[in-house]
């Protein structure tokens, strides 16, 4: 190819590519400007060579534009300017007329600084490219990339809740089935009680008559000859018939207390339980107290001083073995709390105003509770227990087994000063607790059965 | 009677490119030093008519030297060779001492014309 | 730091510290009088490192603290990428200097941090180019990221080789807390074309 060629080939290319091409010199006139720029500029080279570019387009930013063009004819350097940064840098309608969807050209720049022989720039070259495209596309990415990010946290968030959700119905399944079995056993112990009960009965009655009939013989004694009636009194003075005869009255007596007591404790684990009534029911919460605190006697006996302080409020509607298994839970806090001695306070009251409702404070002596720790101990899994002793389940439990009877829990706590918990119980059953129906406890709290399932689906990481 | 000539700079290739740069028809007996301490010691102990002294170096930049050359009665001629060649480096330079500023790279006119201007080299 | 054995030689690697340092003075007077700012200069440190150890090495170029980055490319006699590391304490007045009106908004600060390396970059390695008789083109810099911890510039899982030739230079502008770290990287396939520049320059010696 002839130099000729060549030229024109290269003017060629510089007219008519789809880049804007312009080129000023050190006082910033224009000296090139190709169709590119005169189609969008709708300005022809005739019109703006030789002119200052500032002057004729005055909406471009003049004071760092000039000093990105001046850095370029003093170091020599090539510039650059992306439309992430700067949207553009001549406000060129964009090349949609049809399609649109962005009101003016992106455009990616490029400073090519054109040096003389001597080294020196002479010139500085601008070429502009349109990005409209590219940025719409990146738009729409980052509008997409931005919803999944949004779902994965949502996703993320479920997914703890379905975690915690999982742990808590796991936890209370295994109290139901500990209350079952203890309820199992009362009853298989019950019968045989009974007939040892009654059987002692009559023992106590037989012994009555026995010793009536000896008292007889003991009248009939002085008819007896001397020496068999000497006989029969060496053998009463061997026997030590009189303390028999007052032993076997104090011994039936402490055995019917036994047997009394036996029954009770029966009695408690079948209340505590209620597997033979369940379901929604007026409750006697100071009953509830009692029974459950039999319960959990042997765990505190020792250490804790119970102060009871009950007012008698009405009784509200609860499932009460639900409602026994959060005093337990508070009632075995409190008794880890309590170090070496201390005194767990039972409170119940009412509270006036509507709704009506009633409450039930279990207060202990014990360490208490870092402010930091009080807003997450109803978290699942939080505990301040040693390994082994706590699950991190009870109190999160417990504030489900509340939210579902519409009530609530509530704390009061200074480190070394104790704790408070009060359960707070509507005495109307409400809305919330007819939603959920009492066999099959909605633990996840807003999570929606289907989203649970879609969960559990995409859970295999 | 030849004139001594001391050429400070880390940098092996400097102290070539210096070398080389040096007017041939100057009558010298050249040393090296690798840095400022080195330089100092060669001063010392003994003549230094003119030394060739880079700024910025390990163990004691040419600064350091200017600075302990004003100290101790600064007796030779110093030209510093830079690759810094801002305003204030150079500055400074002749300001503690120096008689000359050369920018790196350096070349045999440069050179030359400063020693002429200095009266170091007829 | 000279573990550039069996890549450069030992003459080379002389050869380009000097030529690095040169490079770099004339890149801090270039700043200098745009910014009309004294620019401090470092020694130009020299390594070959293994991709692995280049975000350690980068740490301890830059310290602790949070960074921004900028990498470009560059293109000619030899072919390499530059990362330029940034600790920009007071970015706005850094804008002022660069012509922008008023507290900067983010995307203008992004625009700036890329000028800023821009700039760096281009004086830099165009300087070292032309003292090589090599004529440099470069493409458009893009950001890594703002407030990068030093380590997380670069991943060693996405760099694309296995060796590099590292030429790292530090300039610091007081006046406007800023400093800036430039590593230039070449692939080690490219060193060769590097190493025969140095040497035309050193038989000019």
């Amino acid at each position: 190819m002839d130099e000729t060629t060549h030229l024109r080939l290269l003017g060629f290319i510089v007219e008519r590519l789809e880049v804007g091409i312009l080129a000023v010199d050190r006082q910033c006139r224009i000296v090139l400007w190709n169709r590119f720029m005169e189609t969008h500029s709708g300005r022809l080279l005739d019109a703006v060579q030789g002119q200052n570019l500032f002057d004729c387009f005055p909406e471009l930013p003049a004071s760092w534009l000039k000093r990105k063009i001046d850095s370029v004819f003093v170091l020599g350097n090539y510039a650059f300017t992306s439309w992430e940064q700067r949207p553009f840098l001549f406000r060129f309608k964009h090349n949609r007329p049809i399609t649109g969807g962005v009101d003016e050209m992106r455009q990616n720049c490029t400073f090519l600084p054109l040096r003389d022989a001597s080294g020196e720039v002479k010139m500085v070259v601008l070429t502009l490219a349109d990005y409209t495209d590219t940025a719409l596309i990146q738009r729409r990415l980052q509008a997409a990339i931005l919803e999944s990010e949004t779902e994965r946290r949502k996703q993320r968030a479920l997914l703890r809740r379905l975690q915690g959700a999982k742990a808590q119905l796991f936890q209370s399944e295994k109290l139901a089935s500990i209350g079952q079995l203890a309820a199992g056993v009362a009853h298989e112990i019950n019968n045989p009680v009974g007939f040892v009960t009654a059987n002692l009965g009559s023992m106590e009655r037989y012994l009555g008559d026995l010793t009536q009939l000896i008292g007889a013989y003991d009248a009939a004694a002085t008819a007896l000859p001397a020496a068999q009636a000497a006989a029969v009194q060496q053998i009463r003075q061997k026997l030590d018939y009189e303390f028999i005869r007052e032993d076997l009255t104090a011994l039936i007596k402490e055995s019917r207390e036994g047997l009394d007591h036996i029954r009770r404790i029966i009695l408690d684990l079948k209340d505590f339980t209620r597997v033979d009534q369940d379901g929604w029911q007026a409750a006697d919460l100071e009953k509830s107290c009692d029974s459950t605190l039999n319960v959990v006697w042997n765990e505190l006996k020792y250490k804790a001083q119970i102060v009871k302080e009950y007012t008698h409020p009405p009784h509200p509607e609860c499932i009460p073995g639900q409602i026994n298994q959060v005093l337990m839970n508070l009632l075995v806090n409190a008794g880890h709390a309590i170090g070496d001695q201390g005194t767990i306070t039972l409170r119940t009251g009412a509270q006036a105003g509507e709704p009506r409702e009633v409450w039930v404070e279990v207060q202990d002596s014990g360490h208490g509770i870092a402010a930091g720790d009080l807003k997450r101990i109803f978290d699942p899994f939080f505990t301040t227990k040693a390994v082994g002793q706590g699950t991190g389940l009870g109190l999160s439990v417990s504030y489900s087994i509340m939210r579902r009877h519409g009530g609530r829990i509530e704390v009061r706590s200074e480190p070394g000063q104790g704790a408070c918990f009060r359960l707070v119980l509507p005495v109307q059953r409400t809305e919330i607790s007819d939603q959920s129906p009492p066999d099959g406890p909605d633990l996840a709290g807003e999570v929606s059965a289907e989203e649970l399932l879609a969960l559990e689906e995409t859970d295999g990481r | 009677m030849s004139v001594s000539v001391l050429v400070v700079d880390d940098s092996p290739i400097a102290r070539k490119m210096l070398r080389k740069a040096l007017p041939a028809d100057w009558d010298i007996t050249v040393q090296e030093a690798c840095n400022g301490q080195e330089a100092m010691l060669a001063y010392r102990a003994g003549k230094v008519d003119v030394m060739f002294l880079d700024l910025t170096m390990p163990t004691m930049d040419g600064f350091q030297v200017l600075e302990t050359l004003q100290a101790e009665d600064l007796n030779c001629f110093v030209i510093v060779v830079s690759a810094d060649v801002q305003p204030l480096a150079r500055e400074r330079a002749l300001g503690m001492g120096a008689i000359a500023f050369v920018s790196k790279p350096v070349n045999a006119e440069g050179i030359r014309t400063v020693l002429r201007e200095y009266g170091v080299m007829v | 730091m000279n573990a550039s054995a069996n890549v450069l030689s030992g003459d080379q690697t002389d050869a380009l510290q000097e030529i690095a340092n040169i490079g770099m003075g004339q890149a801090g007077d270039s700043i200098a009088r745009i910014w009309q700012q004294f620019v401090e200069l470092s020694v130009p440190r020299i390594a070959i490192v293994e991709a692995d150890r280049i975000p350690a090495l980068i740490h301890h170029f830059v310290g602790d603290g949070l960074v921004s980055a900028v990498r470009q490319a560059f293109h000619g006699g030899f072919r390499g990428e530059v990362l330029v590391v940034l600790n920009t304490g007071n970015r706005h007045e850094l804008g002022a200097l660069m012509g922008y009106d008023g507290p900067l908004e983010p995307h203008e600060e992004e625009e700036m941090l890329l000028d800023v390396a821009n700039v760096l970059a281009g004086a830099c390695i165009g300087g070292i180019a032309r003292q090589l008789g090599a004529d440099m083109g470069f493409s458009a810099p893009s950001l890594i990221g703002t407030d990068l911890d030093a380590h997380s510039v670069v991943r060693p899982d996405e760099l694309s080789v296995a060796t590099a030739l590292c030429v790292e230079v530090c300039f610091n502008v007081k006046i406007h807390q800023l400093s800036a770290h430039l590593i230039a990287l070449l692939p080690r396939e490219e060193v060769a074309a590097l190493g025969e520049l140095l040497d035309r320059f050193l038989c000019t010696l």
